[in-house]
């Protein structure tokens, strides 16, 4: 519930933006260099090819990602209201403002229009052009983009009657193509370029196409036009489809950066093309020019919604209260903005002052107009579907009504320093973790033992955030290892890591050192580490136990909180790792916590204060040392005897028999019966042994088991 | 995003910390490139060699007729002089060191995010400076540069900031492929670039289309404006500059995006 509002936050924003742009970009419409006088209100005496430029990116995109979320809202409320429902709402908030809109601002505009024309023209203005005469020419002005929605809302309600009367079999595999299409082009980036194919085409079939102008704005006609329609219905279908997808909006939210990177190249290339040959020739390069254009309207639609899902995400209350308002604001902004533009046009002022100014002006009175007379009246509950009184009470009734995210709170209480909690991961089809639990408790030293391929370097990874799980939650030090503030209190000692040949085992320590914040002098670390006589060795000389050494300093070199050393005394001499075993102990009387992976059972049995074993991906004991000896209740009994092994191990109380030339080793769970039996079966029995199991034999053990 | 109540601030590493992170980073890269001649060699010689060929003896006399042949020529085999150090020197690198394990290590360890990326740029870029200075001797011993003192630092400055996008283009083939098949991946990118932007010969009208597309074009067009060569100029000054920081942060993107999941 709580993920579905934070998108519908984002979305929110997206729209927002989408009408905000909007404004900004017919702000700029004064300042275009080269437009002859009267295509606009104002031409201002300083043009600016910079806002040409940052106008044409703008116009690229912004209405089709408008339509995209326009599609995406128009699924959602359809479910929640049925096809009557969504018509009643659709009119009162479309249908209406389309109607009253026009008929109180069209007047504005044609005002605002004439005085600006006559100042353009010093005073003397040609005459008005005619509207031209075919059939469904009409004057929609800005608001065109409202009845594009509705004839997009036609459409798509005489698609789902159609869809509606198919029966169940074919509806289901159409439901089932149109999900894993959404998905997989948006997972493969096959959306980004393909999604624009059908505007570009209608785009290359006008007669008459300028680089510049886009998708032309289909505000002269009642009557759909082809780009227009194209274009915005394909936008709108996928956001309808985005949608229903399960997971659409978790790829894009990924994806964000891609889409947006995207968006840039494609741009850069417009923006050239733009600037070599404003007017489109049929050719090669119209064609290139038509497909690249869909491209970017779909990279920038993409990316940015993407973008928004990952960072706006959480509920803001002031970005709420811009989204509210930006439709409004849309809605009144042409006639403010450009009796500004008329105002300002003739001072000599750079374009860079006029510009801010105009625009800031205009949020100014918009926004100003929307806090006093819409957010409080009805013309707020027209377009927003609610008023706020004008004088809050106490509590704010938006953010009372609007489900807040979760605070993030801290699932690591302070009796853990790394937690592994209901951990799964998988490479491709092979899982390497299954529902893995593992917990490291402050001043600890935890053994992970298992044999190859159990998921303990896995478990490491994860630890030190190098990859992420499938499921479950990973925390180090209280928060996520994907944190580097939290991979500042860590040490590290890595299988098959070589480090930099070139470099002396000094230098390593001191770039190694240099990454934390208060780090052990170098000195310290080489003596700590007993490698002070190989310091001045370049790293490439050192043999395989003194390379290891070497990483042991660079793990321990920024006093870490936690160390993680995985296979640490593999290759070394009985000194080197007797040297190992002391600083570990030296560590751990510290305070320091340890993970420690090893092969060597006789190292966890000596250091561990804890053991957990991995097998095929499970934790499949844990505890203490003794408690792990205990679990298994096993006790070695060997005699020489000449009772066969196999009827032995076919007694009760006997788990497992071995032969070793005249002795016989037994594992039993209750050896004291066993003797007994042996002593009865055989009298010969001699030189008997019983001993506690070590924790090899308990690992063996364990791990057939899971086996 | 979670654990906000727990006091983070005495792992977060102050700016001067960081500052000396990126320090140390840098000096130990540049370290161990001096202490790696080899590889340093070839790379230094191959466009001198090709230079004092094709222009000095080959092109020797046309360009004593057209002073912008041998601006033209120049730039196209300094080009080569800074930008293969850096494609090669670095992906080679950086996809060698990643299958030694040494990004993962360091991402562990937590090394700041950017100070190997800023190291091997920093290094990559005085590389490059190496390569290029016997061309520019050369060049002004043979006479083939015909441009003043000012021109030649203008251009000098193009061309080795223009290393950078390619310092980039290193970093984000070394981070997606693995050790011996960098230089081949390079070369594949590489070399189609060096004909197709037109930087050996210029190109048909018919094939202007495509050249904005390979960051070779846009540094020979910053150098081509650096020495005020107007016949060669074929797009504005600014959209170059912004195409090279454009390539600069898209392909260093790919490269930390790639590091940060896979190492």
């Amino acid at each position: 519930m709580n993920t579905d509002s934070q998108r519908l936050h984002s979305l929110d924003a997206v729209r927002g933006f989408a009408l905000l742009l909007g404004v900004a970009f017919h702000a700029a419409l004064s300042f275009m260099p080269g437009w002859p006088p009267g295509i606009w209100a104002m031409n201002d005496n300083s043009p600016s090819q910079f806002l040409s430029d940052a106008g044409f990116v703008t116009h690229i995109f912004r209405m089709s990602l408008f339509f995209f979320i326009a599609g995406y809202f128009a699924r959602l409320l359809y479910h929640k209201l049925g096809a009557r429902g969504f018509w009643a709402n659709r009119g009162l908030r479309i249908a209406v403002p389309l109607v009253a809109g026009w008929v109180v601002l069209f007047p504005i505009i044609g005002y605002v229009w004439t005085a600006g024309i006559t100042k353009v023209f010093g005073g003397a203005p040609p005459a008005m052009p005619e509207m031209p005469k075919v059939p469904g020419a009409f004057p929609l002005t800005h608001l065109w983009f409202l009845y594009q929605l509705l004839t997009l809302y036609v459409a798509v309600t005489l698609l789902r009657a159609v869809f509606e009367r198919m029966g169940d079999a074919p509806k289901q595999k159409l439901r089932a193509l149109a999900d894993a299409g959404i998905s997989g082009a948006l997972r493969l980036n096959i959306g980004v370029f393909t999604f624009g194919i059908p505007v570009a085409a209608a785009l290359v079939s006008l007669p008459i196409w300028f680089y510049w102008q886009g998708i032309p704005t289909p505000d002269q006609s009642l009557i759909p036009q082809l780009p227009a329609t194209v274009g915005f219905f394909t936008a709108f279908v996928i956001g309808w489809l985005v949608n229903r997808s399960s997971d659409a909006l978790t790829i894009l939210a990924k994806k964000w950066w891609v889409n947006l990177a995207f968006a840039v190249i494609a741009t850069g290339w417009l923006l050239h093309v733009v600037h070599t040959t404003p007017m489109a020739t049929p050719g090669t390069t119209r064609t290139v020019y038509a497909y690249v254009f869909g491209v970017a309207i779909w990279a920038w639609s993409l990316g940015l919604t993407g973008a928004a899902l990952r960072f706006l995400s959480n509920y803001s209350a002031v970005r709420r209260y811009i989204a509210d308002a930006s439709y409004w604001i849309y809605l009144a902004h042409l006639p403010v903005v450009a009796a500004f533009q008329v105002w300002a046009g003739h001072w000599p002022l750079h374009w860079s002052v006029k510009y801010p100014f105009i625009l800031v002006a205009s949020f100014a009175v918009l926004f100003l107009s929307y806090h006093l007379l819409v957010r409080p009246s009805f013309i707020g509950q027209l377009l927003n579907g609610r008023k706020y009184p004008l004088r809050k009470p106490k509590q704010d009734p938006a953010a009372a009504s609007v489900p807040i995210s979760p605070l993030p709170h801290d699932k690591g209480n302070g009796s853990s320093v790394a937690t592994l909690r209901g951990i799964t991961k998988k490479y491709g089809t092979n899982v390497a973790l299954s529902g893995v639990d593992i917990e490291l408790r402050p001043g600890e030293l935890l053994a992970v033992l298992g044999p190859n391929g159990a998921g303990k370097t896995t478990a490491i990874s994860l630890w030190l955030g190098l990859t992420e799980p499938d499921a479950g939650e990973v925390t180090l030090l209280g928060g996520s290892p994907q944190q580097i503030d939290r991979r500042r209190g860590l040490g590290v000692m890595m299988q098959d890591v070589e480090m930099y040949k070139e470099l002396k085992v000094r230098e390593l320590v001191a770039l190694a050192s240099s990454y934390y914040t208060n780090p052990l002098p170098v000195e310290d670390t080489l003596h700590r580490s007993g490698i002070t006589a190989l310091a001045d060795k370049p790293y490439g000389k050192l043999s395989g136990g003194q390379k290891r050494q070497a990483q042991f300093a660079v793990a321990i070199c920024g006093r870490p909180r936690v160390l993680f050393l995985d296979e640490p005394t593999v290759g070394l001499d009985v000194q080197a790792r007797e040297l190992l075993w002391l600083n570990v102990r030296i560590l751990l009387a510290e305070g320091c916590s340890i993970v420690l992976t090893t092969h060597y059972l006789e190292e966890a049995e000596s250091l561990a204060s804890r053991v957990a074993v991995l097998a095929r991906g499970r934790v499949i004991a844990s505890g203490s040392v003794d408690e792990m000896r205990a679990l298994v209740a096993r006790r070695q009994i060997s005699c020489e005897t000449s009772l066969d092994a196999g009827a032995v191990r076919q007694w009760s109380g006997v788990s497992e028999t071995r032969r070793d030339g005249a002795r016989l080793n037994i594992v039993a769970t209750d050896a004291e019966a066993v003797v007994r039996r042996l002593l009865t079966e055989d009298s010969n029995l001699r030189r008997l042994e019983v001993r506690e199991a070590g924790l090899a034999e308990a690992f063996t053990a364990l791990t057939r088991e899971a086996a | 995003m979670n654990a906000l109540t727990l006091d983070t601030r005495s792992d977060l590493l102050p700016p001067r910390r960081a500052l000396a992170a990126y320090l140390t980073e840098t000096r130990f890269e540049f370290m161990r490139m001096l202490r790696n001649p080899t590889l340093v060699i070839p790379v230094v010689l191959v466009p001198l060699a090709l230079y004092l060929l094709f222009a000095v003896v080959i092109a020797g006399e046309a360009i004593a007729k057209d002073a912008s042949l041998g601006v033209y020529l120049f730039a196209a085999f300094a080009v080569m002089a800074v930008t293969m150090p850096a494609l090669f020197g670095i992906s080679a690198s950086l996809a060698l060191e990643r299958e030694m394990g040494l990004m993962r290590l360091k991402r562990a360890q937590p090394a700041p995010p950017g100070s190997w990326l800023v190291a091997k740029i920093v290094c990559g870029v005085v590389f490059c400076v190496l390569a290029y200075l016997p061309m520019l001797a050369a060049a002004i011993l043979a006479g083939t540069l015909p441009l003043d003192a000012g021109q030649i630092v203008l251009i000098s400055l193009a061309l080795i900031a223009g290393s950078i996008p390619f310092c980039a283009l290193g970093l984000m083939i070394g981070a997606l492929v693995k050790g011996s098949a960098a230089p081949g991946y390079a070369n594949l990118i590489y070399l189609p670039g060096c004909y197709l932007s037109g930087m050996f010969f210029p190109l048909p009208a018919s094939m202007h289309w495509q050249t904005p597309v390979w960051p070779q074009f846009h540094i020979t067009q910053l150098a081509m404006y650096a020495a005020d060569v107007t016949k060669h100029q074929h797009i504005p000054v600014q959209m170059a500059i912004a195409a090279l920081v454009g390539f600069t942060v898209l392909f260093s993107a790919v490269a930390i995006w790639r590091l940060a999941r896979k190492g």
